[in-house]
């Protein structure tokens, strides 16, 4: 329940809202129960009826708008090379990405990388829920997004870099990240 | 941005390879035991790649820690209604 509850706030961003998502998408479930085929699949089959749900009740009804700048057609093309992503950010960006430090990850809190997720776009905060917060395949997150496991992939990717950025420009305000020693780089 | 290959490791595979697999890895979708050799030994010689990997992990760890929510005592209540009532 729990599980169900935490997709529906990344979805909503709302207590409310997620609370009515879940009671709905449990309502849906009890009804179809009989169409669950395999039982071991429970968890993938309550995500995919709350996202659903989401999708066809809630989501235009969001109190924020939905975002929408990701181009799903550079799946399969160089826009998905993490590479070639990396190469449009800035030196500052690119410096630090490539000199990594393990503790810039110990210096943030919980509650700064939980809001930079929920600023990521949907599609993003998603498929970080699903694959990084619950631990499931890519292959059983496209099934519940409906979409094709090299989308997860891509958008895993993709949102993992944004999340990074955001960190990143959140941590030079907050003074968390060193300076000048930061040179080097390998990339 | 320029590939950094290691000279003294003829079969490297690069950092570029290396940071585009290294998603896939870290999430256990690297099937290919080849490819996991491969990246693997690309570590073993590669700080830079080693140590994002290192912050890729501890960040996936906090994000894990940092997220779990806990659905309400309310919402139980309503969901056991809701189901009794079907």
């Amino acid at each position: 329940m729990d599980s169900l509850y935490g997709l529906a706030m990344r979805l909503t961003r709302n207590g409310a809202d997620a609370e009515d998502l879940v009671a709905d998408a449990v309502a849906k479930a009890w009804s179809a129960i009989a169409t669950l085929e395999d039982r071991e699949r429970v968890r993938a089959w309550l995500f995919r009826i709350l996202h659903n749900c989401y999708v066809s009740e809630y989501r235009k009804k969001s109190v924020r708008p939905v975002e929408w700048s990701y181009d799903e057609r550079s799946v399969d093309g160089a826009e998905d090379d993490l590479a070639s992503w990396l190469g449009e950010q800035s030196d500052e960006f690119l410096i630090w990405w490539a000199n990594p430090e393990r503790e810039f990850a110990n210096r943030l809190l919980g509650q700064d990388i939980m809001a930079a997720i929920e600023e990521l776009p949907e599609v993003f905060r998603t498929v970080i829920t699903l694959v990084t917060i619950e631990g499931l395949p890519y292959d059983e997150a496209a099934e519940i997004l409906g979409v094709p496991p090299g989308t997860v992939r891509s958008r895993m990717k993709r949102g993992r870099t944004l999340l990074q950025k955001a960190l990143w420009q959140h941590g030079k305000d907050a003074g968390l990240i060193a300076g000048d020693e930061r040179q080097g780089c390998r990339i | 941005m320029t590939d950094v290959k290691h000279d003294s490791h003829p079969d490297d595979i690069g950092c570029l390879e290396a940071i585009n697999g290294l998603y896939a890895y870290l999430d256990g979708e690297m099937n290919d035991p080849q490819a996991v050799r491969k990246f693997e030994a690309h570590l073993e010689h590669c700080r830079s790649c080693f140590s994002r990997l290192e912050l890729e992990s501890a960040l996936a760890e906090h994000i894990r820690r940092s997220a779990k929510s806990r659905a309400s005592d309310r919402l139980h209540d309503r969901l056991r209604q809701l189901i009794d009532g079907l």
